[in-house]
């Protein structure tokens, strides 16, 4: 008998023979504490609450969402398969009305992973939330209209940077400020490719930032936001950094603030993200997390050292927030009065040149991606990358490699020209691979 | 060596003698719920004839005291005394019995983060009284990693001008997690405590009158047993004893007590599966669930279905298919073939001369009814039903499997390279075993075998099972603390520098050695690691220091039985 006002599944999967490296903070301790705790409150007893057992994400899943240089599994071990293969199962539980919402709580984290892999970044390689949303796609119908809302501390770049010029996709990420913070991103003038302009927001918080500021960014800003998109699914990347007792962060949220935070948002799917204050923070974040998600009374789930005057949120920081947010409305009201070409320019095709570095693997990426303005459909897009290890000391050879995108929904001509392209960058012999991504038609070669 | 089992079932009361290793009497007798001691002394006599020897005999009781007096809601009247810390609200807990909260917390790693207050335990005590309590249960989240809080109440109660029957510490039941378990686990044990104790007076009384027993042990929900004395402290551990002794006499009795089999006991109304690996018993995760009460009890794995040779038989015809059987979930009552009124599956086999019992002419009767409906002979219809029958066993099976292979397990190497569980063997006790066994593991292309003297599976399950007892030790050596709650312990460890995996396994065998000295268990080689992981502490870059959990246990292992047929063999017994 169900006691909950929501049937949740769980997919728990601490991967407790598993570190980056042993000192690392994304190591086989860092869900133990979540563990005990959840065990002990016993809420896998609750009726209510049911867990399941991840599966292990295939080449075919991971290549809908990224392009892996050289391959999957050269960048990837066991465990990121099956952090992004539970959030599959996560997905699954609530699209075949098994449940009516699920957690993934399971590492390691995603949301830094772009597009393009040549490693790990900010402890992430493969992008979860990603990989789930593109298998969610291409089971239950391609015009299913997605929202993920990225609560971790850091801003989730790498998601952003997939679904960039996604107009299927709402990206909404609330973070610590990025001149405060890795990976130094995420500011309210990133607004998505011309697309999807507009539907990617990003919500820089002051350093300080407590219950009360995110609750009023989610209820003045998110909420209406997704009042008015729509959307068929809401995913909370939830990362659990934005903690006061978080090692690597500054902000001041609590255990009853992010249950809060779920209350509000009433996510259809939650899929941990960071979060390394793994004695302080996480067993009392994940126990209040899973009740709130359930429906069930979070009051009691709070920190053994909390105290209100610990997590006081400064008046100024209040005030800065609240500026934000104020911007950030105008901003979505008026984003479909923005003269596109005075954004990306007049040209038929658009261009970005980025470098990206990857801390965890001291990899530096050299991108060029141009994205074709399409009247039909959002554009094919071609990404040349180079990366090499190491380069700060001069060492690393460069890789190059092409990458030719056809998104979702791709008209006829940009499908029929990426695919040229695709055939003349493998031509021309400048790349040591070239790459062919048409999510739609699940097809992924490489030269 | 003669062991004398003894089953009390709901219905009748089982005895087998053994001697060795071999069977050498087996005897029934009525249950008498109003005097259990009567009708146990009563089936006790029933296979004394045969014990012939001078060493005092053994006796191994399996008894449904506990789990009526659960089940029937007739345990002592019991205040349960929480410390709950944050978390989950008790209220939303569901536990069914009343909790009166007191402050006081334990984090994780079984540090005091708030104490416990004197006055406040002192109103509990007064509320308790007031309301005509007679035992109690004191229960601390987190406690069996820090008993601290519950041993202080306990300590407070004993100054106190309150007396009560019994009182139980929830960390001293089990060493695993889960607070509301452990409640559950704590308010039941003190609730049949007082039953239990008048039981065991009882008990002795029985040896005192000039028979020549010695040692008496309790068989647990477990498989294994527990001395008299044991019981006094943690009676819960008998409940759920019959099916437990069911499928130790089922291990006992086997060809193949080796590698991986599924155990199938199929009764009148239900069927129980269960499941041995590598030639030990499969136990639930957690602990035994009675009467709606989840709880940390170690409890052998059993699924039970609605299914056997008394269940109801219906046809279906659904509005767009072709219409079906279906037997189960719910009973039928007595076969056609004994007198009953409706058609069961027993009257099938009975048709099919699978079953030489009751009236033939009443089962082909039956049967007829069931085949006008579905338009087929006698025959037909009765084979239809074996067949049914054996396809909804077989998918219940399955079942069985797929949900074991797919609960949740933490690492990637168990997932990757799951245990291979599958049964290669199928093993069938119970009444209607001999006619759906063979049949089922034809379906499922398994070797079957068909159990010898199934009928008293239970009692010679009883008589042939060994003590078990486990212990958990959790070692912390940043906080320089190792705590083993089942044994009341807590201390320091001196140089935590050299605490590793070696000492932590050494430390819990000697524990759990220990704890089976209380059981008369003398030889080491009986105790093994059940469970064991280990973390660093990393804090800041560095290492701080090691977690390590150890579950020792003594195994839960069972003599093996030959059963020589009775009859002839038995009288070759009865001279030797």
């Amino acid at each position: 008998m169900q006691t909950t006002k929501h049937k949740v599944g769980l997919l728990f999967f601490p991967a407790f023979d598993w570190a980056i490296s042993p000192d690392h903070p994304e190591r086989e301790e860092r869900l133990l504490y979540t563990r005990d705790q959840i065990m002990e409150e016993g809420l896998l007893d609750v009726p209510g609450i049911e867990e399941f057992r991840p599966e292990v994400a295939t080449d075919v899943q991971i290549n809908r969402a990224h392009v892996c240089v050289p391959s999957v599994s050269n960048v990837i071990t066991e465990s990121h398969r099956i952090a992004a293969g539970g959030s599959i199962v996560a997905a699954d539980l609530v699209l075949t009305g098994k449940v009516d919402r699920s957690f993934a709580l399971l590492r390691p984290p995603g949301h830094h992973a772009n597009r393009i892999v040549h490693g790990s970044r900010g402890f992430c390689t493969i992008n979860n939330e990603a990989i789930m949303v593109e298998h969610i796609r291409h089971t239950y119908g391609k015009n299913l209209r997605i929202a993920i809302v990225d609560t971790d501390a850091h801003h989730a770049d790498g998601t952003q940077d997939i679904f960039y010029n996604d107009p299927g996709i709402l990206h909404i990420s609330l973070h610590q400020d990025g001149r405060t913070l890795y990976p130094g991103t995420g500011f309210i003038n990133e607004r998505g490719g011309p697309a999807a302009y507009g539907q990617t927001i990003n919500v820089p918080l002051p350093p300080g930032t407590g219950d009360e500021g995110l609750l009023y960014a989610v209820r003045n800003l998110v909420l209406p936001i997704l009042e008015e998109f729509k959307p068929d699914l809401i995913i909370n990347a939830a990362g659990q950094d934005n903690h006061y007792t978080d090692p690597l962060t500054n902000m001041n949220v609590t255990a009853r603030g992010y249950a809060q935070l779920t209350e509000l948002l009433s996510p259809d799917i939650v899929v941990l993200e960071g979060g390394y204050s793994i004695e302080g923070a996480l067993p009392y974040v994940n126990a209040g997390l899973l009740l709130a998600l359930a429906g069930l009374d979070y009051s009691a789930a709070r920190e053994p050292d909390w105290s209100e005057d610990r997590v006081r949120q400064s008046p100024r920081v209040t005030e800065t927030i609240k500026e934000i947010v104020g911007q950030l409305q105008e901003m979505w009201h008026t984003r479909q009065d923005v003269d596109l070409a005075e954004v990306f320019g007049n040209a038929p095709i658009f261009k970005r040149h980025r470098r990206i570095y990857y801390d965890t693997d001291n990899i530096m990426e050299e991108q060029v991606e141009e994205i074709r303005m399409c009247s039909s459909c959002s554009g094919w897009r071609s990404i040349y990358s180079g990366a090499a290890q190491g380069v700060s000391l001069g060492l690393g050879r460069t890789t190059m490699i092409a990458a030719v995108l056809v998104p979702w929904h791709a008209c006829t001509k940009c499908r029929a020209e990426a695919e040229a392209k695709f055939q003349e960058a493998e031509r021309s012999g400048r790349f040591r691979h070239v790459y062919l991504q048409d999510v739609e038609r699940d097809i992924y070669r490489r030269s | 060596m003669y062991i004398a089992g003894i089953d009390v079932g709901g219905t009748n009361t089982d005895a087998a003698l053994i001697k060795d290793d071999v069977v050498v009497a087996t005897g029934k007798v009525p249950t008498r719920h109003d005097d259990l001691v009567e009708s146990t002394e009563a089936a006790l006599e029933t296979i004394l004839a045969a014990y012939q020897g001078s060493a005092p005999l053994e006796l191994h009781l399996s008894t449904t005291l506990s789990t009526n007096t659960i089940v029937e809601g007739r345990g002592d009247p019991t205040a349960v005394l929480a410390v709950p810390g944050p978390g989950m609200r008790i209220e939303e807990l569901n536990l069914g019995f009343p909790v009166h909260i007191l402050s006081g917390s334990v984090d994780h790693r079984g540090r005091e983060v708030a104490g416990i207050t004197a006055h406040e335990v002192q109103a509990a005590l007064d509320a308790a009284q007031e309301a005509g309590m007679a035992a109690l249960a004191i229960v601390g989240k987190f406690s069996h990693r820090n008993p601290t809080h519950e041993l202080q109440i306990e300590a407070l109660v004993k100054e106190a001008t309150q007396k009560f029957r019994h009182i139980t510490l929830g960390h001293r039941l089990s060493g695993r997690p889960n607070f509301p378990r452990r409640l559950a686990t704590s308010y039941l044990n003190a609730g049949v405590a007082g039953q239990q104790a008048l039981f065991v007076e009882m008990v002795k009384r029985l040896m005192i009158r000039g028979r020549n027993i010695g040692k008496v042990f309790l068989l647990k929900a477990d498989g294994g047993t527990m001395t008299l004395d044991d019981s006094l402290a943690r009676p819960v551990e008998t409940i759920l004893s019959g099916p437990a002794a069911s499928l130790m006499g089922a291990q006992a009795l086997t060809e193949h007590p080796e590698g991986n089999a599924v155990i199938v006991d199929i009764g009148g109304t239900t069927t129980d599966i269960s499941v041995q690996v590598a030639g030990e018993p499969v136990f639930e995760r957690q602990g035994a669930e009675i009467a709606g009460h989840k709880t940390l009890v170690p409890a052998l794995f059993a699924r039970s279905i609605g299914l056997g040779g008394d269940s109801e038989v219906r046809v279906i015809s659904p509005k767009d298919g072709p219409s079906r059987l279906q037997i189960g979930p719910k009973r039928a009552g007595t076969p056609a073939a004994l007198g009953g009124s409706k058609v069961t599956p027993t009257d099938a086999a009975v048709v099919l001369e699978l079953a030489r019992i009751g009236d033939v002419n009443r089962a082909r009767e039956a049967i007829a009814d069931l085949g006008a409906a579905m338009g087929l002979g006698i025959e037909a219809a009765a084979e239809a039903v074996i067949e049914r029958f054996t396809q909804q066993l077989v998918q219940e099976i399955e079942d069985t499997y797929t949900y074991l292979e797919s609960r949740p397990v933490y690492t990637i190497s168990e997932l990757l390279a799951p245990l291979d569980i599958r049964p290669r063997v199928l093993i069938g006790l119970g009444g209607p075993a001999e006619v759906f066994i063979p049949l089922a593991g034809k379906a499922m292309d398994l070797t079957w075998e068909v159990l010898p003297c199934y009928k008293e599976a239970n009692a010679i399950g009883a008589a042939a099972s060994r003590p078990t007892a486990a212990v958990t030790l959790h070692a912390d050596t940043a906080l320089g603390r190792v705590t083993v709650p089942e044994m009341d312990y807590m201390g320091e460890i001196r140089r935590a520098m050299l605490f590793d995996m070696k000492k932590a396994r050494a430390e819990a065998m000697e524990w759990a050695a220990r704890k089976g000295e209380s059981l008369g268990i003398t030889s080491l080689g009986d105790i093994a690691i059940m469970e064991e992981e280990s973390f660093n502490m990393v804090r800041g870059f560095h290492t701080v220091g090691r977690i390590f959990m150890i579950r020792a246990q003594v195994r839960p292992e069972v003599r093996r039985i030959t059963e020589r047929g009775k009859g002839e063999t038995l009288d070759a017994d009865y001279q030797a």
